[in-house]
């Protein structure tokens, strides 16, 4: 699902890509957004008026395909960089994919790209028919790409030539000792001596303060003060809304002595 | 002693807008910001940001910084006073702040709080070792000073920030082995989520990390899958080899000075934290104070901005500036945010919002 | 290790220039940080927490969690991921809460 991985289902990509007539005559574009958010420059890039979205800007951008001539200047105007172009009638065996991408070095143009899908799984090495800059101000480059007709609706991205080889993870044959967990760092108060102090009686942020220093350190509780007031929470059965927050004084982060005598006027 | 009309604390996106709505009726403004340069978080965001142009939706985060910047720099009701950092706000309205060492007195007569918010912290065996981070610090490293974090990273968390940062680390060569989600769905914007799924890095909705491990510094982590109470699966482990954690598992509001200067609070979670008690011109319990991002609730920095000029055009307004203009401007900014927080993914904010207001009305906690 | 390119940022370090961590000599550049400059240069060990002797890294780089405090030319509780490089400064791990010396 969509949802828990970020890869577009069947059923989600079929709300939005065009008819196969539609493919068949020319360049077109595919916008894959299927989340209602407050977002709308793709309707401010497309000159001819193609994409609209519906009721405010939180609504789902909709193409009209036949509006579209797919000109492409959408794809580097999406801040979710969601905008594909598909141009199916290439040549008989190729289509393009046009597509955004943010990433060095660039691929030049004529050479090959490793074609990656949805998911990021290899699809091959295709070529690379454009190379479009995206100015200084934009710099999202759209790349053409030019892949079998079949893998026109597979391929989204092509591979950086920086990204890393792949480190494989080893099976749980873990090489780990038990340490601790840290609460407050600080002043090193671990999560079993706020547990303790807890099971002592101890049930306010200011009173666990006192008695461990918890929150007293330099960063005066930024880090921590929400932790402790969870265990309380859990501990207590209360919830985090009731649980008493500690007193603030200024000054409301560490300031030297001299800084103070500094200070001519006071 | 320095006096002002409006004094603002905290130059991210949130309080440059505000200085720049009330300078625009009138005011004069001074911004303490903590930092060398104003523009808070803004100067380590290089993805396109999303709303519609009045919040400039389409530039970078970072371009945006540098033009709301410019408006400041260029408009002389606005003084910018960097690396001060304001301590205390006291019971006589005075406001002391560090300088380079030197505490310095202001005497403002409103005060717009935009202080923003700190990443959280996550309890887990191992969780201090060096090489975890918050997802802004790796952001930091990586986008302000260009210096990589290390190799191969695990992202803990997978809304808008763990997504968006494990795009910015690929775009910097490093790769991410997984960024794992406790729940069961992808917090984030999904066009983030496909965007690095089909670079090949995996989101893992449903996983948590159960350790971290290393001699001196990070070497590996231990994941495992939540069942639907959040409770680990025994046998679930996976040991993830990886130098880098980046813990991106929300921010929490920064109230110290809201709740120092004894602005009535509330717990909200919707809000991320403790937020002060505002009313829909964003005046806290404290006449005096207004505030404005996310130190009044974690959202969007398109919000803090709109938020910004609310507050900016309300102080502006309660000195007498622009009394024929002022309220037009503000319903417009009010109509902005609740276009910005009408859809779905803004389901939480809006409860929380509507928990604040509620609040008010009945005149307190 | 340092970003050379990058699609999106420029990055002007400024000049190059040479501090102390540890009394071994570093090169960094004007621009950075203490701990940006460290990191380029693979340390990521900051200092030793106060009571339990742990060791102590980068967490926020934003000056919020004193995770990152060091000594700086012989002060101890500076945060390294705000303060700047500069010729020929002194940084050194900081072990608990520091000492004036």
């Amino acid at each position: 699902m969509l949802i828990n991985t970020g890869i577009p289902t069947k059923e989600d990509l079929a709300k939005v890509d065009p008819s196969a007539e539609r493919l068949a005559q020319g360049p077109v574009a595919i916008v894959e957004c299927f989340q209602e958010i407050p977002c709308n420059p793709c309707v401010d890039a497309c000159k001819r008026n193609a994409i609209n979205i519906e009721g405010d800007i939180n609504g789902l951008p909709i193409v009209d395909f036949e509006k579209c001539n797919g000109c492409g200047v959408c794809i580097a105007h999406c801040p979710g960089l969601a905008i594909f172009v598909i141009d199916k009638t290439y040549s008989e065996s190729h289509a393009v994919v046009r597509l955004p991408y943010e990433f060095v070095p660039l691929p030049e143009k004529g050479q090959l790209a490793c074609a990656l899908n949805r998911a990021g799984e290899e699809l091959g090495n295709f070529e690379v028919v454009r190379v479009i800059s995206g100015g200084a101000k934009n710099k999202t480059t759209t790349i053409w790409l030019a892949v079998p007709q079949d893998l026109a609706m597979e391929v989204r991205s092509i591979k950086a030539p920086n990204s890393a080889p792949n480190i494989q993870n080893s099976a749980p044959g873990l090489q780990s000792s038990p340490t601790d967990t840290l609460i407050c760092r600080c002043e090193d108060i671990t999560l079993d001596e706020i547990r303790r102090v807890i099971a002592d009686g101890y049930r306010t942020i200011d009173e666990i303060k006192r008695v461990t220093r918890a929150g007293m350190g330099p960063c005066q509780g930024r880090t921590c003060r929400q932790l402790i007031a969870q265990e309380l929470s859990r501990h207590f059965g209360i919830p985090m809304e009731e649980v008493l927050m500690s007193t603030f004084r200024p000054p409301v982060k560490p300031v030297k002595l001299g800084s103070f005598v500094k200070g001519g006027d006071l | 002693m320095i006096n002002v009309e409006i004094l603002i604390v905290g130059g991210g996106p949130a309080g440059l807008c505000a200085a720049n709505a009330a300078a625009d009726l009138g005011a004069s403004v001074l911004i303490c910001e903590r930092d060398e340069i104003p523009g808070g978080q803004l100067v380590k965001q290089t993805h396109k940001f999303f709303g519609s142009r009045k919040q400039y939706a389409g530039d970078r985060g970072i371009a945006i910084g540098d033009f709301l910047l410019d408006e400041v720099i260029n408009d002389p009701k606005i003084e910018v006073m960097p690396d001060t950092t304001v301590i205390g706000i006291y019971e006589d309205g005075l406001v002391l702040a560090e300088r380079s060492e030197e505490i310095i007195k202001i005497n403002p007569r409103k005060i717009i709080i935009a202080t923003g918010a700190a990443e959280k912290f996550l309890t887990f065996p191992g969780n201090d070792l060096p090489g975890i981070y918050g997802a802004g610090a790796v952001q930091t490293l990586m986008n302000v000073a260009g210096v990589i974090p290390g190799e191969r990273v695990l992202m803990v968390g997978a809304g808008n920030i763990g997504l968006i940062v494990s795009y910015q680390l690929a775009q910097a060569g490093v790769e991410t082995a997984a960024v794992i989600e406790g729940a069961p769905t992808i917090g984030g914007y999904l066009v983030h989520a496909s965007k690095i799924q089909r670079l090949g890095i995996p989101v893992r909705t449903g996983y948590t990390i159960k350790e971290a491990y290393g001699d001196g510094k990070v070497e590996g982590a231990v994941i495992c899958r939540l069942d639907a109470a959040w409770n680990m699966i025994e046998g679930s482990e996976e040991d993830i080899k990886c130098d880098t954690i980046c813990l991106a598992v929300g921010l929490t509001p920064l109230t110290e000075l809201c709740w120092q200067a004894g602005c009535e609070m509330a717990f909200i979670r919707e809000l991320s934290g403790h937020v002060p008690l505002i009313d829909k011109y964003l005046q806290t319990t404290n006449p005096k104070i207004y505030v404005a991002g996310d130190v009044s609730g974690v959202e969007e920095a398109s919000s803090a901005m709109v938020e910004g000029r609310l507050a900016g055009y309300s102080a502006a307004c309660s000195l007498g500036y622009g009394l024929d203009t002022a309220p037009s401007l503000q319903a417009g900014a009010m109509a902005e945010l609740d276009e910005l927080r009408a859809g779905p993914m803004s389901d939480r904010i809006r409860q929380g919002v509507e928990k604040v207001e509620k609040m008010v009305t009945k005149g307190g906690v | 290790m340092r970003i050379e390119q990058h699609p999106i940022l420029e990055f002007d370090r400024k000049e190059k220039i040479t501090f102390f961590f540890n009394g071994q000599e570093m090169e960094g550049y004007a621009s950075e940080t203490i701990v940006a400059a460290l990191h380029a240069a693979g340390v990521k060990e900051l200092g030793k927490s106060p009571e339990l002797h742990r060791p102590r890294g980068l967490f926020c780089a934003i000056g919020n969690c004193s995770s990152c405090l060091m000594v700086v030319d012989g002060q101890p509780n500076v945060r390294a991921c705000v303060v700047k490089i500069k010729p020929g400064m002194q940084v050194e791990l900081q072990s608990g809460k520091g000492d004036l010396k």
